[in-house]
């Protein structure tokens, strides 16, 4: 929007003048316009280029001329250990994927059930709000290695029937409680971010409070709240590793095996890698989804 | 003529802040009433009040001569025959355009999905949208939102439409075509209360006007009468600020250009 | 900009001029035989001889009633180093004894199972945990000679279908489980590849929870392990993996000259029948344990 009329203009001092403040400036950098000075942006560039260049290189340089650099690149980044524990590390992986794959399905399920009933209105439905509430404040106050053992080593032990043994059981079933406890702290945040204009409108198009809240405000909350829940579910995929206090073998355990029957960390350089490249593309296709979700937002934000 | 709502002696505090402060209000069948005031006078308020949105602290509600103020009152059932429309438009932006307009006619009124998504185009076409069916919200300028706003009430096929200043958040640009739509409403009969600041559109279109003015009717009648020689120095002077601003012409009230 | 610059050159010649932290068990310059005498011994702290052992330490290798103050705790499986009962403990005290050392210049030191062998300087002289000695590990540490031969076992409790079984064929089907990074473990998956997954358990104890909670048939323990009553049934021993005897050694930081000092003190304990002794006090190896064929 060009600047102009306005208050009646100085007809004294020319217009258009170098120094005359009235006239904005066309072109450059508008940070630069707003900070002052010069277009730099093509410098700024090579500056950002060298001093990123500088910073990592002096920090390999410490690290490489560290005493202790052979004996830890020995311990760590052994090729051989490295080739020979991979496979071993990606074949167990597979019930890292089994379990919080299943997990999450449970997790997002049952944490939806929490945040729903601790946001139901009215007083009938106190003990339910009451008990989502308490929940909510058990599971996340246990760590998660305690109720994995409580229940994976104490349920069997009740030897009742009808209570499965099976350690992949009890530790999914440690995950889901634990994690719906955390999920339905981001749900309750996601609902209650929806505008109440939104719930506005859907009740006054008849809509019950079910109705509005099953179609007009759970997509809307679960969408905006996608980032919290993955990160919650890269969590999970990390907590998998926990399973191995039952006696499953998976991957983590599989590289501590390795690493204390050959007195070598390489094999805990392997699986951070395998963990590092399932977690990126997560983040990429979330960020996708993030950014469409914020455009319609904004439709509504009005 | 029949009433379609009779409103007695409303009161509505929010906490300590009392709103409304005793409305008394008729709206005959197939009549539009335009709510007229300064910001805060409780227009909107009243609005609300009247679909059971805010619960109210005294007074009666009557629809079709039926009080819906009284607790045993099923309100869902009323809320399906008062359609409201808001100024901030408040469509879902998780739904297409069609689904929008569709989703309460196939949830409330349990039409088929097909069934109403077949009426939700037939009424875009109508007001001109038809071609936007599959677009999201964020897709349509203001002005055509509102009146996705407007045909998703349509759609349930209301007794009693409530506007609720629909052209205030718009670019003046934009606010033609929805009191177009408006209007169109208006010459086919719908019952209507709309609360505006647009005292054009009020003088051509209204049966009757009503200025609140700090949660009261200060005056009420017929527009010609209000604009041109309004009674109470309130409205006088509320109708003053308005001409100042520029915002109402072809009127010979006293002064203005 | 040019502060920038400036900053940036300091940075780099600081990093450049960065000394190395002098370590404190450098190896000390070696060649000649060095003397094996106390004094001149390289110690983490001179004067002491610091040993490190795992927290619980199971019996038979470490017993006794726990003293005042100490960070072991003894109970029914578990006792205390520095009671000097137990195998491992008595052997510590006589390696000491040996080299030189009183018995309160021994310092005991509980770690992690990891920190024996991890890279970078160690808190203590050696590590004794039931560590077996291969190949693959020495490229690690340095490993002492072997103090004792150990064999793999089988226990089980009563109604197990392990009980009765006398070839590793018979073991395939069975549901077995040892403690995580022993060699007990690596018997299950290489001598009898059973056809369900074999558990890994953080520690003894877990392995014989899940033992008794029916979770699996059977636990693989080092020998003298399966007399300690934790299960039911000592099922039967393995044969040696890999045709090759297994032996405990104690673990060393690479290159400690320790190492040549305290294997002449275990040759001369071996010499003296002093190990023999201590094997037969305690760990019981005369029962008649069938081996598996």
């Amino acid at each position: 929007m060009v600047g102009g009329g306005g208050p009646s203009p100085d007809v004294s001092s020319p217009r258009g003048g170098p120094g005359d403040p009235r006239v904005p400036r066309p072109g450059g950098d508008p940070r630069s316009r707003i900070l002052g000075g010069r277009d730099r942006s093509a410098r700024n560039v090579w500056i950002a280029v060298a001093s990123t260049v500088i910073f990592f290189g002096v920090a390999a340089i410490v690290i490489v001329r560290s005493p202790g650099w052979p004996e830890l690149k020995a311990s760590f980044f052994d090729p051989a250990e490295f080739r020979y524990s991979l496979p071993k590390i990606l074949s167990k992986f597979v019930r890292n994927v089994a379990i919080f794959c299943i997990a999450e399905v449970f997790v997002l399920l049952l944490a939806l059930l929490l945040a729903v009933m601790r946001s139901l209105v009215g007083p009938v439905f106190t003990p339910l709000r009451i008990l989502s509430a308490a929940y909510t404040d058990v599971f996340r106050g246990m760590p998660t290695i305690l109720v994995i053992f409580l229940l994976g080593y104490g349920m069997p032990s009740l030897n009742l029937q009808g209570i499965p043994d099976s350690e992949f059981f009890w530790a999914i079933v440690a995950l889901v409680l634990v994690y719906s406890a955390y999920v339905a702290e981001v749900y309750r945040a996601g609902i209650q971010a929806v505008h109440p204009s939104q719930v506005a409108a859907a009740r006054s198009l008849g809509l019950s409070r079910w109705q509005s809240m099953r179609h007009v405000v759970l997509p809307q909350a679960v969408r905006s709240v996608i980032p919290p829940l993955l990160n919650d579910f890269i969590g999970l995929q990390k907590d998998s590793a926990l399973v191995a206090f039952l006696g499953i073998i998976e991957a983590f355990q599989q590289a501590t095996i390795i690493q204390q029957s050959d007195f070598n960390f390489t094999p805990f350089v392997a699986l951070a890698l395998v963990y590092i490249v399932i977690t990126i593309p997560q983040a990429r296709a979330v960020d996708r989804l993030i950014a469409r979700d914020q455009r319609r937002r904004q439709a509504a934000a009005m | 003529m029949t009433e379609s709502v009779r409103i007695t002696g409303l009161h509505k505090s929010f906490g300590d802040l009392e709103v409304l402060k005793g409305i008394d209000l008729v709206v005959d069948t197939h009549q539009v009433v335009c709510l007229i005031g300064a910001s805060g006078s409780g227009k909107s308020t009243l609005l609300r009040c009247i679909n059971l949105l805010e619960p109210i602290d005294a007074g009666t509600i009557e629809i079709d001569g039926v009080a819906i103020t009284s607790g045993s009152v099923d309100v869902n059932a009323v809320r399906r025959r008062i359609g409201i429309v808001f100024q901030a438009f408040n469509l879902f932006p998780h739904m297409t355009i069609l689904r929008n307009v569709a989703l309460a006619p196939e949830k409330v009124l349990g039409r088929s999905h097909r069934e109403a998504e077949a009426q939700a185009r037939e009424l875009l076409e109508r007001f001109g949208l038809g071609d936007k069916a599959e677009d999201y919200p964020d897709r349509l300028s203001g002005g055509q939102q509102q009146r996705v706003a407007i045909v998703r009430a349509l759609a349930m096929q209301p007794d009693i439409l409530l506007l609720d200043e629909v052209t205030s958040a718009l670019d003046p640009v934009l606010v033609a075509e929805v009191l177009d739509a408006i209007r169109e409403l208006a010459d086919a009969g719908m019952t209507m209360v709309v609360a505006t600041h647009e005292m054009g559109f009020a003088r051509d279109v209204a049966n009757d006007v009503a200025f609140l003015h700090e949660g009261r009717i200060l005056e009420e009648g017929p527009p010609d009468r209000i604009f041109r020689e309004p009674q109470d120095p309130e409205t006088k002077r509320f109708l003053d600020r308005i001409i100042a601003a520029g915002r109402m012409e072809g009127l010979d009230v006293s002064g203005g250009s | 900009m040019r502060k920038l610059l400036l900053g940036l050159t300091v940075l780099t010649i600081l990093a450049a001029a960065c000394a190395p932290k002098s370590s404190s068990t450098t190896p000390a310059a070696s060649g000649s035989a060095a003397s094996c005498a106390v004094g001149d011994l390289n110690l983490h702290t001179p004067g002491q001889l610091t040993i490190a052992t795992g927290n619980p330490a199971y019996l038979p290798w470490y017993g006794g009633t726990s003293i005042a103050g100490s960070d072991w705790k003894s109970g029914q499986y578990t006792g205390d180093p520095h009671t000097g009962k137990g195998y491992e403990s008595a052997f510590a005290y006589a390696l000491a004894k040996q080299m030189g050392f009183t018995p309160d210049q021994v310092v005991w030191e509980g770690i992690p199972f990891n920190k024996s062998f991890a890279p970078g300087p160690k808190d203590f002289d050696f590590a004794m945990q039931q560590i077996s000695i291969t190949a693959k590990r020495e490229k690690a540490v340095d490993f002492s000679d072997g103090y004792y031969d150990v064999n793999q076992a089988l226990i089980a409790d009563n109604g197990s279908p392990a009980i009765g079984v006398t070839t590793l064929a018979g073991l395939k089907d069975l549901r077995l489980g040892a403690p995580v990074g022993t060699t007990s473990f690596d018997v299950i998956e290489q001598l009898v590849q059973p056809t369900t997954d074999p558990k890994a358990y953080p520690d003894l104890s877990t392995a014989l929870k899940a033992m008794k909670n029916g979770q699996i048939d059977g636990v693989v323990v080092d020998f003298p392990d399966a007399f300690y009553g934790y299960a039911d049934q000592i099922v039967g021993q393995f044969p040696p993996l890999g045709g090759q005897q297994e032996q405990f050694g104690l673990t060393f930081e690479k290159g400690n000259p320790l190492v040549s000092c305290v294997n002449q003190a275990i040759a001369a304990l071996k010499a003296d029948g002093t190990l023999t002794k201590l094997q037969n006090k305690w760990l019981q190896t005369d029962a008649d344990v069938p081996v598996f064929s």
